[in-house]
């Protein structure tokens, strides 16, 4: 088997949840655990890794955000279309050693994507966790991932969204301000785990508040993007103090990755 | 256990190899270069050759996948055995850390598994540093990466053999137990654990000098970063996935979508090649990752010494 072949997988549907985010739910058995993250093949033009946005193991979302060829060529993929992967790959959240813990995730944009994983892994095994709080923000209203899901979170988990700007309606009544306005209004419990993923500055901020919070760095775990091609360890991109954040992330403890002046 | 060749027997007997596969030695033309050999040449056994060993089992360029169809296919592997006669400890020990990462258990890279198998490396151990700027002696060569390894002494070539595959080559030749000295070089470099020493001071002076060429990449025995991308005729959709070297010196190397590049300063990228030639790979897999060849100083624009760098300014 040649590691940097893909194989074809049928998309079950095609979702545009935002003006530039796409979902694309494939069949597929690969099952990846939250955090870890496919390569996709489009033939002709490249491939993207892309973070799995469920936990399920017939189906597979990928959340796209179009910022490039390849992006844009996934979201012109139809229902029936076949698509490429190659993975899983990564470490993903360590989801069994965070038993028994109360859970937060703080997300930016499509940050919350491979979020949403947690959320799935989560529902299916809610016995193991304690409660689960969600801090999202996005930039506007119209930006918000997984609109239909939201009121369903807020049945069983602590939901908070926020908006940089209120730009038309705004259906959650989001208070606006940055996620980390959010999170430094409500409370978490301080022996809780949190998981992060979004633009750099929002983490370093959502580590600082955290930190007053009581929160130390190593119950803190962040999810990083590299520029990546093999995903396998080899090609060298996505080094970072001489972790491959292809294999052995793309999620660290804060404790292990705060001092990356690279 | 090793054998034993008489001088006077070393040119039958590289001639001889050829009947066992593309017979590949140094020859010196403008420079010293690994090549197939043909009739007439010359082996040259005195100098380093230019383009380390690497390029054998991972070319500049080549496709990874065929396209077709809208579909990725696997080429068929056609790899011929070859057999490459002089390569020194240094470029034979890069393919050793090569394996690390192209022969890791979880992504084996079975292209360039093929090509190791199918590859007889007979090495030539430097009695005298090819290079002023040889430092392997302080860099920790190990007996290893090789089929059959000639050391010469004052009559003949005590032959070091590795594997079943060189044992072949020499079985009619007769046995002998000698402990091989392992190549000594005037120039050294200081062992250091060079995690005290990120501070941007530390590589000013070195980067300074540095112009982002990526001939010391392109040149290092053990440097293989490489990029994916698809080459396809617009009219036929056909065409390949390409793996092209790349080089940690460029700037669109750690390049993401929205624009942003997180090594983006010159000495970044400067002080990312040297640690992880001599800190990174060393924290991973217990040896560096730098062999002491020598050819990045050798050939380096400007003629930067890292090794001097390290041993004088780094304290
Ligand atoms: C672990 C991981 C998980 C990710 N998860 C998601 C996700 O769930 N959803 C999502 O929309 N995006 C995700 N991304 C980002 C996505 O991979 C990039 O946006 C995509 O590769 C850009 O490709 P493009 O061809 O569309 O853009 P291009 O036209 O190639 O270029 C846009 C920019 O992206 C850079 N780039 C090229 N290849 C990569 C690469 N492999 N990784 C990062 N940047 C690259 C280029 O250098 C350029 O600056 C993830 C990235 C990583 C590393
Ligand atoms: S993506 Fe190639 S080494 Fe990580």
């Amino acid at each position: 088997m040649n590691i940097y072949n893909s194989k074809q997988y049928k998309i079950l549907d095609v979702i545009k949840q935002t003006g530039d985010n796409t979902l694309l739910r494939i069949k597929c058995d690969l099952n990846p655990m939250p955090g870890q993250f496919v390569n996709v093949s489009i033939p002709g033009i490249g491939e993207a890794p892309i973070s799995s946005a469920s936990y399920n193991d017939k189906l597979l979302d990928l959340n796209v955000r179009i910022v490039g060829n390849v992006t844009k060529a996934m979201t012109q993929l139809k229902k029936g279309d076949e698509i490429g992967l190659r993975g899983p790959y990564g470490n993903g959240f360590p989801m069994k050693e965070l038993k028994g813990k109360d859970l937060v995730l703080v997300g930016g944009g499509c940050g919350v994507a491979p979020l949403r994983g947690i959320i799935e892994y989560v529902d299916l095994h809610w016995k193991d966790y304690k409660d689960v709080y969600m801090f999202f923000g996005y930039r506007t209203p119209g930006d918000i991932l997984f609109k239909d899901e939201i009121s369903g979170w807020n049945d069983k988990y602590k939901v908070f969204l926020s908006v940089d700007q209120e730009v038309g309606a705004n259906p959650f009544n989001c208070p606006v301000g940055f996620v980390t306005d959010n999170l430094k209004e409500n409370k978490v419990p301080s022996n809780a785990v949190a998981l992060m993923c979004g633009p750099p500055i929002m983490m370093t901020k959502t580590t600082e508040i955290l930190k007053e919070k009581g929160l130390t760095e190593k119950q803190l775990y962040v999810s990083l993007e590299r520029h990546m091609k093999c995903c396998t360890g080899k090609c060298g991109h996505c080094m970072v103090h001489g972790q491959y954040v292809c294999l052995d992330g793309p999620v660290f403890t804060y404790d292990e990755v705060k001092n990356l002046d690279e | 256990m090793g054998k034993v060749l008489e001088k006077e027997g070393l040119h039958n007997f590289i001639l001889s190899l050829q009947k066992h596969g593309l017979l590949i030695a140094p020859v010196t033309t403008d420079m010293t270069r690994f090549k197939v050999l043909e009739a007439g040449d010359k082996v040259e056994l005195n100098n380093n050759p230019f383009f380390p060993l690497k390029k054998y089992f991972l070319p500049n360029e080549e496709p990874v996948l065929k396209i077709k169809n809208g579909l990725t296919k696997e080429p068929k592997l056609k790899e011929p055995k070859k057999i490459i006669f002089g390569a020194r400890l240094c470029d034979i020990n890069g393919l050793a850390i090569l394996d690390k990462l192209y022969l890791d258990q979880r992504f084996v890279d079975e292209t360039y598994k093929k090509r190791r198998e199918n590859t007889t490396v007979i090495g030539l151990n430097c009695l005298n540093p090819p290079s002023e700027n040889c430092f392997c002696g302080s860099m920790g060569l190990q007996k290893e990466g090789y089929d059959l390894l000639f050391h010469e002494r004052e009559l003949d070539y005590y032959i070091d053999v590795l594997t079943k595959k060189g044992a072949k080559l020499v079985k009619h030749l007769r046995s002998e137990e000698f402990d091989f000295p392992l190549p000594k070089t005037d120039k050294k470099l200081d062992p250091k654990d060079l995690w005290p020493f990120m501070a941007d001071k530390f590589w000013e002076k070195d980067n300074d000098l540095c112009v982002s060429c990526q001939r010391c990449t392109i040149l290092c025995p053990t440097c293989f970063c490489f990029d994916l991308h698809d080459d396809v005729n617009p009219a036929t959709k056909s065409g390949d996935r390409l793996r092209t070297i790349d080089s940690c010196h460029s700037p669109d190397f750690t390049q993401v979508a929205g624009g942003h590049v997180f090594r983006a300063k010159r000495l970044q990228r400067y002080r990312h090649r040297v640690m992880h030639k001599l800190q990174f790979f060393k924290d991973k897999f217990d040896r560096s990752m730098c062999t002491g060849c020598g050819r990045c100083i050798d050939y380096c624009h400007s003629k930067i010494d890292f090794v001097k760098t390290i041993n004088e300014d780094f304290k």
